[in-house]
């Protein structure tokens, strides 16, 4: 599977408005609702937020993923936002989170839900990918950056 | 399950005896958890899900076997997947590995990627990969 192919360029936000935690994941799902695979906005926050406060979603060298299963998702449900200036995420590196992907997956996918979230974070690991995806500027950018690293 | 159907079909016209396992990829869990992608409470929750789907699979590629008149072993396992498959393929003394076909579009950093790449090289015996799954299906429609 590819990121490039599985995320809409609807469910892109560059650059996120909000600096705010929960606003964040608020600004995410707002945006992945535009996927039509949300079933439920207020359901599919609550799961976010539950596994959010099992511990950070904020990860190492700038990335989080705010991620949980909930039969709020058709499927796999991603959106993507960038934020140049960075956001406090409560990261475990104690750094500014710059790249958000949210990831939410309905229960009968966790095989696929894994997969994705271990693809994430591997193309997070390329300092290139890194730079290129706080240099861009548009959605379309965004994918084509994502693609270009997925070849 | 495309590779299970080729399978019974070869076992079928060849006689041989069929087997068959899911490899429950707790590597991988592993390293989401390190990674602090997980917690470990998701960690033991995910691994309880993915051997569920892994005894349904079985389940169902076993019921496949059986209508076509064919017993199949089965074991659900736990590790990590090229080491298990090809430790498996040693203990049984297999003539033939059969797997399913990888999507066209993987991308090089998903994991199946590196544990297909493994299991061709590192594998003792040969190595089938079982494409076309309307030919497959018509293959096996074909057998009683």
């Amino acid at each position: 599977m590819k990121l490039s192919t599985l995320l809409r360029r609807e469910a892109i936000v560059v650059p996120m408005q909000n600096t705010d935690k929960k606003l964040v994941i608020e600004e995410l799902l707002d945006a992945a609702l535009a996927t039509g695979q949300i079933l439920d906005r207020a359901k599919a926050l609550q799961s976010l937020l539950d596994r959010e406060n099992l511990g950070s979603t904020g990860l190492e060298k700038g990335l989080a993923i705010p991620h949980a299963r909930t039969s709020a998702a058709d499927g796999i449900v991603m959106a993507l936002g960038v934020a140049p200036e960075g956001i406090d995420f409560q990261a475990a590196d104690g750094g500014l989170s710059h790249l958000f992907f949210l990831l939410l997956a309905s229960d009968a996918l966790t095989g696929t839900y894994v997969q994705i979230l271990a693809l994430i974070a591997r193309l997070n690991q390329q300092a290139d990918f890194r730079q290129k995806m706080l240099a861009a500027t548009t959605p379309e950018e965004i994918i084509a950056v994502i693609r270009k690293t997925e070849e | 399950m495309s590779a299970a159907k080729y399978g019974i079909v070869l076992a079928k016209i060849t006689g041989a005896a069929l087997k068959a396992i899911y490899v429950v990829n707790i590597d991988l869990l592993k390293q989401l958890e390190r990674a602090r992608i997980f917690v470990k409470v998701e960690e033991l929750d995910y691994e309880r899900d993915l051997e569920e789907d892994g005894w349904n699979y079985l389940r169902d590629i076993t019921d496949l076997a059986n209508s076509k008149g064919l017993s199949l072993e089965t074991e659900l396992l736990k590790g990590t997947v090229h080491k298990i498959a090809i430790q498996k393929v040693e203990e049984w003394g297999a003539d033939l590995l059969i797997m399913g076909e990888l999507e066209p579009g993987l991308a090089r950093q998903d994991t199946f990627h590196d544990e297909t790449g493994l299991i061709f090289r590192k594998a003792r015996c040969s190595v089938l990969m079982a494409k076309d799954t309307e030919r497959i299906d018509e293959l096996f429609e074909s057998i009683t």
